[in-house]
């Protein structure tokens, strides 16, 4: 279970301007939820998704995490509560440009101890689910936007993390794709309990999703 | 992590490339350098010793100060007999050195006179091999001067004339010979060849009253870098009315002026490092922060700050492993080539005559020590480079390194 409770964020740009991206929040979301956050681009989308995710930082409020409290805890230990507890599409794919798409896919199943052989035939196994298996020996400064994409989506899935939180997932993917990888994450949710939350305007994501968070500039307004 | 720094090094190949080539380089020239000054102190050294110090002498307490014939070495048999059952030393001789004035017809000026054993002398010192004119010293060559060069023409003298001693005998009574002069020789010291002449003990003893006695004994290793340890046994065998002192003692102004050019020889080296340690930093900073987004994209990913650190010391490590794998060999047979196959400079033996070098040679020093700590000096520089880039991308939090262009 997440949940927030008057949660605020700002962006200081110089020294007089600064943006409220996020006033006084609040929200909770039960496990196994499978969810969305919407709203007009520069709403505070990305910047929640970011705190719930232990990313970066609030200016106040409380944000828990299965009781645990988030916004108090160390950056390490930040650091590996994200790597062991959630799975991140990040908007701008954020994919290692050294490693090839099958070392990026399987990179944080390394990091969490998994043992190779488990590794390659779970990255294969989602490489397959998302079309990208004949890319797994290129690097991703070779892919397209939608192909690097769904790299990212499977970076964050192959793991099987306790929770997702996918930022624009489906941007550049098109229909065939976006079906494909929502029912792919709506197998997790379902079969796994994977808590999975959206970021998105696209409508496929809106058709398939249970709740429907509406933000607009910083605020929920429909829920 | 071992392998992503791996990945890292191939995939960013400017960096990989300069860090390589100067580290290289580097490595090369700081083994080089060393070997060299080692080496040319080291020749130094020998062929001073050669000349006339030996590695250990042994002295009746109070001689090095005070000097005289109330400090000689009363019973050389007994300390001599002492110095052979002690492993380590391939040789020893006694000397009995006094000053007196010596006159030709013409000139006098005071001199060392020393009686020495020629035959025992001959293997210790450089004195036979540094003959010039006429014959060396031999058991029976009685009332023979052998002279520097320098004091032979302070003298004004020739082979075959004669010089007359006045001195004082080992009893303090007084002593008078005439001397002929048979043999000159030069060492390239000047203060040695302008003041030092030698006759047989045989002959010179009888003069002097110095049977069985000595200024001091000359000792000779087999190996010249065990000398601390060898003197040690010494010590503890001899009866303390004696003191045993090495080289690093005896020659403490060779010593201070070889530390000396060793400090000038570091400090050059020290700036020459700190140039190459800024142009590696410089172009690790430069990779680095070229790389913001994907140190970003592995800290929101799950890479904590201690594993961000971890992946580029390892990617130095590599760089620096490479490079240095390919320098020591190179280096190490650069030193060991030169160690057997010195190279000449002209004038080197002028420039430390008052040491007593007499070769123009220099050889480099090949020792696998010295060369492991150099190797060592390098790695810690490399090291000490990457710190900084570190310290900055590792202040920057995930969410802004991932949006940092
Ligand atoms: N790092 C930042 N520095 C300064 N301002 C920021 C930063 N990140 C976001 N903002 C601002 O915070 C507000 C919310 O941004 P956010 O990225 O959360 O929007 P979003 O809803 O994700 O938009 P989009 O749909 O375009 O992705 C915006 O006004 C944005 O300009
Ligand atoms: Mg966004």
């Amino acid at each position: 279970m997440i949940q927030l409770t008057e949660v605020q964020k700002y962006f200081y740009r110089g020294e007089s301007r600064e943006v409220h991206a996020l006033k006084n929040i609040n929200l909770t979301i039960e496990e196994g939820e499978f969810s969305l956050l919407n709203g007009p681009s520069g709403c505070g989308k990305t910047t929640l998704l970011n705190a719930i995710g232990a990313l970066d930082s609030v200016d106040s409020g409380k944000i828990y995490l299965d009781e645990k409290e988030i916004t108090t805890l160390s950056e390490d230990e930040r650091t590996l509560l994200r790597l062991n507890e959630m799975g991140f599409v990040f908007q701008s794919y954020n994919l290692v440009p050294v490693l090839s798409v099958e070392e990026n896919i399987g990179f944080i199943m390394k990091l969490r101890g998994f043992d190779d052989n488990e590794i390659k035939n779970r990255v294969k196994e989602v490489a397959e689910l998302l079309e990208i298996q004949d890319k797994l020996q290129s690097l991703p400064n070779t892919l397209s936007g939608g192909q690097q994409q769904r790299v990212a989506v499977a970076r964050a899935v192959a793991s099987k993390p306790k929770i997702i939180l996918a930022d624009e997932p489906t941007a550049n993917l098109d229909s065939k794709n976006s079906i494909a990888l929502m029912n792919m994450m709506r197998r997790l949710n379902e079969e796994e309990g994977v808590t999975i939350l959206f970021a998105s305007h696209d409508e496929y994501v809106i058709e398939s999703v249970r709740r429907i968070i509406r933000l607009n500039d910083g605020s929920i307004v429909e829920d | 992590m071992f392998s992503l720094a791996l990945k890292n090094i191939l995939f960013y190949r400017g960096r990989s490339i300069t860090t390589f080539v100067l580290t290289f380089f580097s490595a090369l020239m700081f083994i080089a350098y060393v070997a060299l000054m080692d080496g040319s102190h080291g020749s130094m050294l020998k062929n001073a010793l050669k000349v006339y110090t030996g590695a250990i002498e042994i002295y009746k307490k109070g001689y090095r100060e005070e000097g005289g014939n109330d400090y000689l070495i009363e019973d050389v048999a007994s300390v001599e007999k002492v110095l052979s059952k002690i492993e380590g030393i391939s040789d020893y001789t006694s000397r009995y050195e006094t000053y007196g004035l010596l006159s030709s017809k013409d000139r006098s000026t005071a001199a060392m006179v020393a009686g020495i054993e020629p035959q025992k002398e001959r293997e210790m010192s450089e004195l036979y091999s540094t003959l010039v004119s006429g014959s060396y010293l031999s058991k029976d060559s009685g009332n023979c001067l052998y002279a520097g060069v320098d004091l032979v023409k302070k003298l004004q003298v020739k082979l075959g004339d004669e010089v007359s001693f006045v001195g004082s005998a080992s009893d303090n009574s007084f002593a008078a010979d005439l001397f002929k002069l048979c043999g000159t020789f030069k060492t390239g010291a000047f203060e040695f060849d302008s003041t030092a002449a030698f006759l047989s003990r045989s002959y010179f003893d009888e003069l002097m009253y110095a049977k069985n006695k000595a200024s001091y004994i000359n000792i000779r290793l087999d190996d010249l870098d065990r000398v601390d340890a060898v003197n040690e046994e010494i010590i503890k065998q001899l009866d303390p009315q004696y003191e045993s002192v090495t080289w690093k003692v005896l020659m403490k102004s060779m010593v201070q002026a070889m530390q000396v050019d060793s400090i000038f020889g570091y400090i050059s080296i020290a700036l020459f490092f700190v140039v190459i340690f800024f142009v590696i930093m410089i172009f690790g900073f430069i990779n680095v922060s070229s790389r913001v987004r994907e140190f970003g994209t592995l800290r929101s990913i799950g890479l904590t700050r201690g594993k961000i650190r971890l992946l580029l010391f390892n990617e130095i490590f590599i760089l620096s492993s490479a490079a240095i794998l390919f320098a020591t060999p190179i280096g190490a047979y650069i030193a060991y080539y030169f160690s057997l196959h010195p190279f000449v400079m002209e004038g080197i033996s002028e420039t430390y005559k008052d040491y007593g070098v007499v070769s123009d040679e220099i050889p480099l020093a090949f020792d696998l020590f010295t060369i492991s700590w150099n190797v060592a000096v390098i790695y810690l520089l490399n090291f000490l480079s990457i710190i900084y880039p570190i310290r900055y991308i590792n202040s920057f939090k995930p969410v802004e390194a991932s949006h940092h262009v």
